[in-house]
């Protein structure tokens, strides 16, 4: 049994295409349906998420079964075949193996170790699951992908530090205050952004939060739109200073808000708690020099920006830590996927043998009928058990194979001792490797 | 016999700082198994010397700090138990290698004077240790704080902001550390004097008629508290804490560590037994 892969994703087709060929939106399980009525595959799952769409098959035949798929992503997404064909690529056995632990571990995302796609796999695995399209060899690579991506997030720092803004700023207030439950926030000024990083706030259990806007029913206008949250009058801005953990502005004011002199003025009833301004406002609305006085963390929109550039620099730092844990995973799943190899050549000895035994008791049919029917029960069970204990040693020992090369010499051998050319099966050459080579090598 | 425990705190101390490097969670499982192992080893050197000489071996300066060691290390151990905080191991263990690296090097309980009995001069040595283990842990805390804050102030997040918990998380486990400290260092303080006078009124010795505030140790020990003190009242009302807290409990375990390993050997004339 072979192992394919075809697809598409945002690094070989733009967004126009990937709208078209989306197979979340048209149904993954109909898909798979669909796929499975062609009879090209044997097992077969859908990765399909905003920024790609890969079909993971176990087939027979690569190349017929790589124009079928081509085929079939272009007619169920009602995109032509010229559109879509140019667009595509392609990875057989080991090397889509690779692709998808890759994707898994977050190396193949826009975002290099986002943390969402593992959860996308998983979820293409369970659909599989769910309209029968997943056996063996999909069950298999599919949870060594998902071993891949847990290792490569907890092994690494790949999905470590925030890579958006509001998220950075999260990070930060987490930093410096520990558990944000019970914390407040105070957010100057009703504007989007503003309200943006508040939500992402009360996400994180912010429970408290007051907007504050010149005018009050923009505030209370943003304050029901978060939902729980408050609406201050603009007089009420240095009592709420003097009592907010937290401090989000994003004003369109001109000037500078909250000056040194206004923030150093809250400051002594707060005594040693710190108090953590975000200023994402443009132009800035609070003064810079207010981030001097101890206790206050202040952090511009700028700031927040470069933090996030340097964790996405970082995260790129441990692509390489990434790559050897997926070039670790694929050894393990090699040895197996290989060994399977020799499955055929099993089972086409078992039914050589069997067909043996059948042979031999047929022809000494005529002896035995005068055996009661239960000494004529015993024969054929006697005879049965024969045959497995002969074949216990050697099934095992094919099965142990590790590499490719050893189960087509083992294959091969058996092939020729037995005569097994003639049986239903023949044994599959599944890699390159020609099974006689070995003499040229040593 | 001090020597085992020293090769354990120095293989502790190395997968501490991997764990810290690389933050593998197996390298921090095996630091802590390290520890652990390291307190078991010192427990049963701790518990062979007391057998051996029929008392805590708590009376010389090397065994006191052999047993201060042993505290510290408890103490982390406790701390990293429920907090489930491994990063200030890598601060911790270079002290507790270096100070046991003295009874190590000095084997051998000292003999016990016979002015030293008596259950007051157990309490008095065995709060003061405490307390200094809890200042040690107060101490690393304040400077994993430090660290911590400045990159926050510079806006420049790396190394420690990746490693270390929040600054609130920081400044509480201090505060905790240093309320217990200062409780055994009062109690420690007390009992010791309460000891001096009833040692001067029933024996003669030389040590202890050099017991006053002028004796280095003693003054030495009197200034900790006062500074102990300060962080804890007079601080809080005057509005200081975070990073100020944070380098006051650096100053004190500082002048405790000074008057603990230096001035036991060289400067005192009263607590030289």
């Amino acid at each position: 049994m072979r192992l394919l892969l075809v697809g598409l994703s945002h690094r070989t087709a733009p967004v126009e295409l990937r709208e078209r060929v989306d197979f979340q939106a048209r149904g993954v399980a109909p898909a798979l349906a669909a796929l499975a009525a062609r009879g090209s595959t044997r097992e077969a799952a859908i990765v399909s998420t905003c920024n790609r769409s890969e079909l993971y098959v176990a087939c027979d035949d690569v190349i017929a079964t790589r124009s079928d798929l081509v085929e079939f992503i272009g007619a169920f997404n009602d995109v032509p075949r010229s559109d879509v064909a140019p667009h595509l690529y392609d990875r057989a056995d080991l090397e889509a193996a690779r692709h998808l632990f890759r994707v898994a571990a977050g190396l193949e995302s826009l975002v290099v170790g986002e943390p969402q796609i593992l959860g996308q796999v998983k979820e293409a695995h369970s659909a599989a699951t769910m309209s029968q399209t997943a056996g063996p060899v999909l069950n298999r690579l599919f949870h060594a992908s998902f071993a891949v991506g847990k290792r490569v997030r907890t092994e690494t720092g790949i999905g470590s530090g925030a890579v958006s803004v509001s998220y950075a700023a999260v990070a930060l207030a987490r930093k410096i205050f520990g558990d944000l439950d019970g914390r407040s926030v105070l957010v100057i000024g009703a504007g989007e952004m503003g309200k943006l990083t508040a939500l992402h706030m009360k996400a994180q259990g912010v429970q408290h939060m007051t907007i504050l806007s010149r005018t009050i029913a923009h505030a209370a206008r943003t304050a029901e739109a978060i939902g729980g949250a408050s609406a201050a009058p603009w007089e009420e801005l240095d009592s709420l200073l003097g009592s907010t953990d937290i401090v989000i502005t994003a004003t369109g004011a001109a000037a500078p808000i909250l000056t040194k002199a206004r923030v150093e003025s809250v400051m002594p009833p707060r005594r040693s708690r710190p108090l953590f301004i975000i200023d994402i406002a443009m132009p800035r609305d609070v003064e810079p020099a207010a981030g001097e006085i101890e206790q206050v963390f202040l952090y511009n929109i700028d700031d927040l920006q470069a933090t996030v550039r340097e964790n996405l620099a970082r995260r790129e730092s441990e692509v390489t830590r990434a790559e050897a844990i997926v070039a670790d995973e694929i050894e393990k799943f090699g040895a197996w996927f290989r060994a399977r190899g020799a499955i055929p050549t099993v089972v086409a000895l078992r039914q050589r043998f069997e067909a043996i035994r059948r042979a031999e008791l047929e022809r000494l049919e005529s002896k035995l009928s005068s055996l009661s029917p239960e000494a004529r029960g015993r024969v054929d069970e006697i005879t049965h058990l024969i045959v497995e204990k002969l074949l216990l040693t050697p099934t095992e020992q094919l099965k142990a194979v590790g590499d490719g090369e050893s189960v087509s010499i083992y294959t091969e051998a058996l092939t020729r001792l037995f005569g097994l050319d003639g049986s239903a099966e023949a044994p599959a050459k599944e890699s390159n490797v020609q099974p006689f080579d070995r003499n040229r090598r040593r | 016999m001090q020597i085992a425990p020293l090769l354990f705190y120095g293989a502790a101390l190395v997968a501490y700082a991997w764990h810290f490097a690389e933050r593998r969670a197996v390298v921090g499982r095996s630091a802590t198994t390290l520890l652990v192992f390291a307190a078991l080893a010192h427990t049963f050197v701790i518990g062979m010397q007391t057998m051996e000489v029929g008392h805590v071996p708590i009376a010389g300066a090397t065994s006191a700090i052999s047993t201060f060691v042993w505290l510290l290390a408890l103490a982390y151990l406790y701390t990293e138990m429920t907090t489930d905080e491994r990063a200030m191991g890598v601060f911790i263990l270079p002290l507790l290698v270096a100070l046991q690296a003295i009874p190590a090097f000095r084997p051998g309980v000292e003999a016990r004077n016979a002015v030293l009995q008596g259950p007051l001069f157990g309490i008095h040595v065995s709060s003061l240790l405490f307390a200094y283990a809890s200042f040690a842990l107060a101490c690393v805390i304040g400077i994993t704080y430090v660290l911590l804050f400045k990159e926050i102030k510079a806006k420049h997040l790396g190394f420690f902001y990746a490693r270390l918990p929040s600054l609130q998380v920081l400044d509480r486990m201090n505060q905790v550390a240093i309320v217990i400290g200062w409780i055994f260092l009062t109690i420690g303080i007390i009992v010791g004097a309460v000891w001096a006078v009833q040692a001067r009124g029933s024996a003669y010795s030389s040590q202890v008629q050099a017991m006053s505030v002028q004796d280095p140790k003693i003054f030495a020990a009197l200034v900790c508290w006062f500074v102990y003190s300060f962080e804890l009242f007079a601080a809080r009302r005057i509005g200081w804490g975070g990073r100020r807290t944070a380098y006051l409990s650096a100053v004190g375990f500082a002048i405790i560590l000074l008057n603990f390993v230096g001035a036991s050997y060289f400067l005192t004339t009263s607590h030289n037994f």
